[in-house]
């Protein structure tokens, strides 16, 4: 494989996979403590797992229909993630799946959030208000909306 | 044209006023409004647009499955371009179609 520095940096990955419906318990556990002694081998840990339960598919994909949705949220370094990868696609009872980082986006996404909140309140502050807005002002601004601004509102000619 | 440039520049000014003043009174030129373009997303304060949040993606994808550009849904560039990162995760794991018929 790649030679390279720092190959054992850990992020964070969600893995989704689907199975079947018809699958029982018991193959499925099965197919999750595989899994988990994957990750467990690159020293990962899995901070998170979801069932989501059978879904409709958006399409169908072999034969199947639906299929039932299973989500593992794991923090572990990359090549982690090349094994899994290879491992799951062996497995004939994985319909299919997706390996996807999110550790980056995330954290866009959190820096995002404190920037705007550390400007609201900066604004606030300077209008002489507490940096929070308070329930009564969240209200307030909902009733003043009337929600006729998407796209639906086409033209709208008149003194607006 | 010429007229207009032989004044001086305190004329101008005074002009250019009167100008507008005119325009308006007689409703000369016409006006058109723009529709408000309002980025859902914004709007919402939605940070991350996650491909697993399929509630969130549906109004962006018409009947035929396609991705609805920004000149039709308004979302603004930076948006648009998670969205489409989005849309086309979730199509991978059969969340939103690729065709739709």
């Amino acid at each position: 494989m790649s030679i390279r520095r720092h190959m054992s940096t850990v992020r964070q990955y969600e893995l989704i996979y689907i199975v079947p419906p018809e699958t029982t318990e018991e193959a499925l556990a099965e197919l999750q403590s595989q899994v988990e002694s994957i990750t467990q081998r690159f020293g990962a840990t899995i901070e998170k797992t979801e069932n989501w339960g059978r879904r409709k598919l958006a399409y169908e994909i072999g034969k199947h229909r639906d299929g039932v949705y299973v989500l593992h949220v794991i923090n572990g370094p990359a090549e982690m993630v090349t094994e899994l990868d290879r491992r799951l696609r062996v497995f004939d009872l994985v319909v299919r799946h997706i390996v996807v980082r999110v550790d980056e986006e995330l954290a866009i996404a959190e820096r995002a959030r404190t920037r705007r909140k550390s400007a609201m309140a900066n604004r606030r502050v300077k209008r002489g208000l507490p940096p929070e807005p308070t329930e009564q002002e969240r209200n307030r601004r909902h009733e003043d909306d009337d929600d006729l601004d998407g796209p639906e509102m086409g033209f709208r000619g008149g003194d607006r | 044209m010429s007229d207009f440039e032989g004044r001086g520049g305190g004329g101008r000014g005074g002009r250019g006023g009167d100008k507008d003043k005119d325009d308006k009174k007689g409703g000369g030129r016409r006006t058109f409004f723009r529709r408000r373009r309002v980025c859902k997303f914004c709007v919402d304060k939605i940070d991350y647009i996650s491909y697993k949040d399929v509630k969130l993606l549906a109004p962006f994808i018409p009947e035929r499955g396609k991705i609805q550009p920004r000149r039709i849904s308004g979302v603004c560039a930076t948006h648009q371009r998670a969205l489409q990162r989005a849309i086309k995760r979730a199509r991978q794991i059969a969340l939103v179609p690729y065709v739709a018929d």
